[in-house]
């Protein structure tokens, strides 16, 4: 069991997650009895080979999807009893998504994807901190812009600063970064980071890219939808010495 | 091809159902309108032809040019039978007379007579040439004065049997009859619904003012004569001066009578199944459209794998053509059941179709399965052809697919153009001197539409914006994503909403025309009559019989009492409407402008008062003398008295004195009397309503409830018409939801990453909702604005025949637009649920 508690409190927890996709003889076994936690203000990466189950523990994570057996917390809140209602309200108001792509609504320009999840609810952003994470993305000229007068990094950005906006619990990023090129990605991730150091957001992000990973304050390793293992303050080179030892 | 068009049927079957039941619903009604007039035909043909079995020749009266032919039938006199007998080679021949007859129910009610005819006439004793039959148990034949054979079904309808005492009201005051026997026609127990009487005839000649003379003569021949030669010999024998037809060709003649009167319902029924079809085709290209969209990928790829650009156009239209022969098929049987609901309404409202198997011609089935599959085959082309543009690269790159659009400026050029001509073609049909306007008319309105909806379009986003600016006030985001997504495809948003405008402004245009006809009437009886009480009949074939004015007249409560006919003469160039009457009384009852002394002339001399209007289009000057024709002179010259303005009710006055010596028709049209000085009106009333109470048809009432009345009659049609474009509102809606739908899957990753950041169900719900609503508000709304145009445009065509005001319904627009909205509501119920229960992870799926 990987255990990460020791400076915060964790912000989301999944214990024996079990994800069964199909039936019959046709199943997947997409999480194996999963148990993982994820502490409050710190930037975790999830790494793995295709298909060992990354995406499915960051959705039941974020509570998109639900588990075939365990349970998922986010703060204190079990996911599993939740009706779809009360799951809505959650991802509104706890948690932030940054997906690979199609994050955005076409019909609605920057300024208002970014504030989307507050005005579903109801809510008036708060102008202060809008403006500082628009200042953070460097979004500020392009707030009137709609998605398809962007570019692929801004876009993604546009994405964060949606997911940024409601100050989350925890923020779920899946390759956030697989579809920039190595410029863009770099202004994505030198954000996440800072979101992290200044602003004291978690976040979790899914990815296979190494470079991606060594923003991370943590790396979570997994294979066969499990954990196989994990690294502390990792670097390009230590995560690639990592893969290899992995692959074998 | 083939297999891969199928396969694209069975993978959209879903929104292909939708689209089919477009398809379904206009060649239902195509194959109905076929079925129904065949099947009318061929129960009468057969009805006629059984009750006439045993005659081989009618000998009846030529008919008159002119004249209420309901009433005017002629007469050949008495003597002229024996000279049919006497002709070789007939057996037997015998006469008959007929006329109006119409039973009094216990309730004191007459039966029948506002729809089928209640007819009376002499029992033949010669069974081979009577149409009606009495069964064994069911009495006996009249044979002498105060007796009557009723048919089976009126009997039952007015619950009297053998034996009872009715009353019948005819020409003279009603009179009180025993009822001897029942009697059946061929196989049926009624005549198409009509109510019958038969009388021995010496008391129908009585009844019917007919004594020594007949309206027909039945001749049955001696074995192995033939008819035709039959009927010349008599023609021959009698002079030329009646018509002599054989038995089929009276036959045919009579049909031909009946496929008239009933052309209509034929041509109403076309006229929805071209509402339907054409509305169907806006549907059937938005689908079709949509679905090449969505499978932009798919067809680019077979296009990189080698497909040419005719194949994947194939290929669409194959699969069009697929779901149009299944969906015409069902619209087949579809009509099979509609013509026998039309079958059971028309029995439910009194006209008795007889009884028989349905008629389904292969003709039938050939044209309502060409008009399906050509519809729909056409309407699929053009998506199909733009299919055929797609690049194949199209195939590795989605934004590519985005093939060039028409430029706006040439869609509106082309809308533009379209609509002019459509709007040429109205106007021309309704204000040009042309043989058919009704169809020009109809095509310049199907023009019309299409015109507009070409250019829809370039209205949906500033339309669509306007009706959508409160949504965003009223619910945030998700009202601004509802309002932004029906402007994001103006091409979509347009072109779902003209399906339900074409719906609505048929609608308003019926109720504009409705409620212009109701106002016309209104100012006109206000305008017209000058009497206080107004009688007329509730029975249309027949008028009031005179005796009722006479003792009306007799009452001490009215001032004067003074009568109407309403009939119509010839003139050179074809029939006109003549209003006869008492030219002393006629300026206190009624208001016809008359040229001064025009009545005092008209009173002591024979001749005619023609309207204003006539004498100017004729160039006739008063002291001119013009050739008329009536039943007993068909050739009068009529000198011109004088002068009158009001031609409501017709062009030409004739005094009645002179009505009386040309014309066989002694019933008042109308009667109006004054209340005298000091009277009650109410008081008055009631007397006449005393006077009236035998007089089973006579109705009584003050202009109030003549309005009313007026009014009635055609709220009842409005409301079948109504009834009918509902249908194509129908067709409307399904193809909202069918756009919504499609949509909400094109949508899906939007969706889903929309519920993924935290919009509820029912918030997904509620933006679906809303751009239901804006489409059905747009099509709404450019409705009204045609049917306003149209309504407009035929009310101002029509104010030569006294439509004079045009009056727009406002309250019943309202209810409409706000009707609209609610099909909106209704029409986004099923994709806005699929919407709110869509996968979220599907959104993010990215392969
Ligand atoms: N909706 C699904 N239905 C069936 N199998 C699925 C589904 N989603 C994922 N899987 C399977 O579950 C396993 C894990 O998938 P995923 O979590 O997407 O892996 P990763 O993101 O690490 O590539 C894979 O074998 C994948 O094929
Ligand atoms: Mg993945």
């Amino acid at each position: 069991m990987l255990e990460d508690t020791a400076v915060n409190g964790a912000a989301a927890r999944m214990r024996n997650g079990v994800k069964i996709y199909g039936e019959g003889t046709a199943t997947v076994r997409a999480l194996d009895g999963i148990s993982a936690e994820f502490a409050s203000g710190r930037f975790t990466a999830i790494m793995g080979p295709s298909g060992s189950g990354k995406s499915t523990l960051l959705h039941t994570l974020a509570g998109l999807d639900n588990l075939t057996e365990g349970t998922v917390h986010i703060g204190d809140t079990e996911l599993g009893s939740l009706k779809d209602r009360e799951l809505t309200i959650l991802r509104r108001e706890k948690v932030g998504f940054i997906f690979q792509a199609y994050n955005l609504i076409p019909t609605l320009n920057a300024e208002e994807n970014i504030t989307l999840p507050l005005s579903i609810a109801g809510n008036e952003p708060d102008e202060a901190w809008f403006n500082e994470v628009v200042t953070a993305v460097g979004l500020e000229d392009r707030l009137d812009h709609r998605p398809a007068e962007l570019s692929g990094g801004e876009q993604q950005r546009v994405a964060a600063a949606r997911a940024l906006v409601t100050r989350p619990d925890i923020v779920f990023a899946d390759e956030p970064s697989g579809n920039l090129d190595s410029k863009a990605e770099a202004e994505l991730l030198a954000f996440m980071r800072r979101a992290v150091d200044e602003f004291s957001q978690t976040i979790v992000m899914v990815t296979h890219d190494p470079i991606a990973a060594s923003y991370a304050d943590r790396i979570v390793f997994l294979d066969d939808g499990d954990t196989v293992d994990e690294m502390v303050d990792p670097t390009v080179d230590s995560i690639l010495e990592k893969m290899k030892h992995l692959g074998e | 091809m083939l297999r891969a068009a199928l396969r694209g049927v069975i993978a959209n079957k879903v929104r292909l159902v939708l689209t089919a039941l477009a398809i379904v619903i206009g060649v239902a009604f195509v194959a109905a309108s076929f079925i129904f007039t065949d099947t009318i035909n061929a129960r009468f043909e057969t009805l006629i032809t059984d009750i006439s079995a045993g005659v081989d020749v009618y000998v009846r009266p030529i008919p008159p040019e002119t004249g209420n032919d309901l009433v005017e039938f002629g007469s050949i006199p008495d003597e002229i039978l024996a000279q049919v007998q006497a002709v070789p080679g007939v057996r037997v021949a015998e006469g008959a007379v007929a006329g109006y007859a119409q039973f009094v129910g216990a309730d004191g009610d007459p039966v029948g007579g506002l729809g089928p005819p209640t007819l009376g006439f002499s029992w033949q004793t010669a069974d081979e040439l009577r149409a009606m039959t009495i069964a064994p148990d069911n009495g006996r034949a009249p044979t002498g004065p105060g007796e009557v054979v009723s048919d089976v079904a009126t009997a039952e309808r007015a619950e009297f049997g053998l034996g009872d005492t009715v009353t019948i009201l005819t020409l003279g005051p009603p009179e009180q009859f025993e009822v001897v026997g029942l009697a059946n026609f061929g196989s049926e127990d009624n005549l198409a619904g009509a109510t019958t009487a038969a009388f021995e005839l010496e008391e129908a000649r009585r009844l019917f003012d007919l004594e020594g003379s007949y309206i027909e003569i039945s001749v049955a021949a001696q074995e192995g004569v033939d008819a035709e030669t039959l009927a010349t010999d008599i023609d021959a024998a009698t002079g030329g001066e009646f018509d002599v037809k054989t038995t089929e060709a009276a036959n045919a003649d009579q049909l031909s009578e009946i496929g008239e009167a009933l052309g209509f319902l034929n041509t109403a029924l076309l006229a929805f199944a071209a509402v339907a079809v054409f509305v169907g085709a806006f549907i059937i290209a938005n689908t079709f459209r949509i679905i090449v969209a969505q499978r932009t990928r798919e067809l680019a790829l077979l296009r990189a794998i080698g497909a040419t650009g005719g194949q994947v156009t194939r290929l669409v239209v194959i699969e069009a053509l697929v779901v149009a022969v299944i969906a015409s098929s069902i619209g087949v049987l579809a009509g099979i059941a509609l013509a026998l609901l039309l079958a059971a309404l028309m029995n439910a409202i009194g006209f008795n179709l007889p009884e028989g198997p349905l008629t389904i011609a292969p003709r039938t089935v050939i044209i309502a399965m060409t008009v399906g599959v050509v519809v729909t085959v056409v309407a699929a082309l053009l998506p199909a052809r733009k299919a055929a543009k797609i690049p194949p690269v199209a195939a590795m790159h989605e934004e590519l697919a985005r093939t060039g659009r028409k430029p706006l400026r040439r869609r509106a050029a082309a809308g533009a153009v379209v609509s002019a001509g459509g709007v040429g073609l109205l106007l021309f049909g309704l204000f040009g001197s042309v043989a058919n306007p009704l169809l020009l008319v109809g095509i310049g309105a199907l023009v019309t539409f299409l015109g507009i909806s070409i250019l829809a379009p370039l209205a949906a986003r500033p339309v669509a914006s306007t009706l959508g600016w409160p949504l965003p006030l009223l619910f945030n985001t998700t009202g601004l994503l509802a309002k932004e997504n029906t402007a994001r495809q103006p091409r979509r948003t347009a072109s779902t909403a003209s399906a339900l405008m074409i719906g609505v402004a048929l609608v308003v245009f019926v109720a504009i025309f409705a409620a212009s006809i109701k106002s016309t009437i209104k100012e006109s009886i206000f305008d017209n009559f000058r009497a206080d009480l107004n009688a007329s009949s509730t029975n249309f074939q027949i008028g009031i019989s005179p005796t009722f004015a006479e003792e009306l007249a007799a009452l001490d409560e009215f001032d004067t009492v003074s009568s109407l006919v309403f009939d119509t003469a010839s003139l050179e160039e074809g029939g006109t409407d003549i209003i006869v009457v008492d030219p002393l009384l006629a300026e206190e009852v009624v208001n016809l402008d008359p040229s001064p002394g025009a009545f005092a002339a008209l009173a002591s001399a024979d001749g005619v008062v023609v309207s204003s209007a006539e004498l100017e289009d004729n160039g006739w000057v008063v002291g001119d003398t013009i050739v008329m024709g009536f039943p007993k002179e068909p050739e009068t010259q009529m000198e011109i008295l004088g002068s009158f303005g009001n031609d409501d009710f017709g062009q030409y006055i004739l005094n009645r004195d002179f009505y009386n010596t040309v014309y066989d028709n002694p019933f008042d049209s109308l009667v109006l009397a004054t209340v005298a000085p000091g009277v009650d009106i109410s008081e008055a009333r009631v007397a006449a309503d005393t006077i009236a109470e035998p007089y089973a048809n006579v109705q009584i009432q003050n202009k109030d409830e003549l309005v009313a009345d007026l009014e009635a009659q055609i709220d009842t049609l409005l409301q079948l018409i109504f009834a009918l474009l509902f249908l194509a509102i129908i067709i409307a809606i399904l193809g909202i939801t069918n756009t919504l739908a499609l949509s909400i899957i094109e949508r899906t990753r939007e969706i889903g990453l929309l519920r993924a950041v935290g919009m509820t169900r029912r918030q997904t719900r509620r933006m679906v909702r809303w751009e239901g609503v804006i489409i059905a508000l747009f099509g709404a709304v450019m409705g009204t604005g045609i049917g306003l145009f149209l309504g407009w445009a035929v009310v101002l065509a029509l104010a030569d025949e006294g439509l004079g005001s045009f009056t727009i319904p406002w309250g019943q627009i309202a209810v409409l637009v706000v009707a609209s909205g609610v099909a909106g509501v209704v029409a986004s119920i099923y994709p806005a649920w699929t919407a709110s229960r869509m996968n979220v992870l599907d959104a993010i799926a990215y392969e």
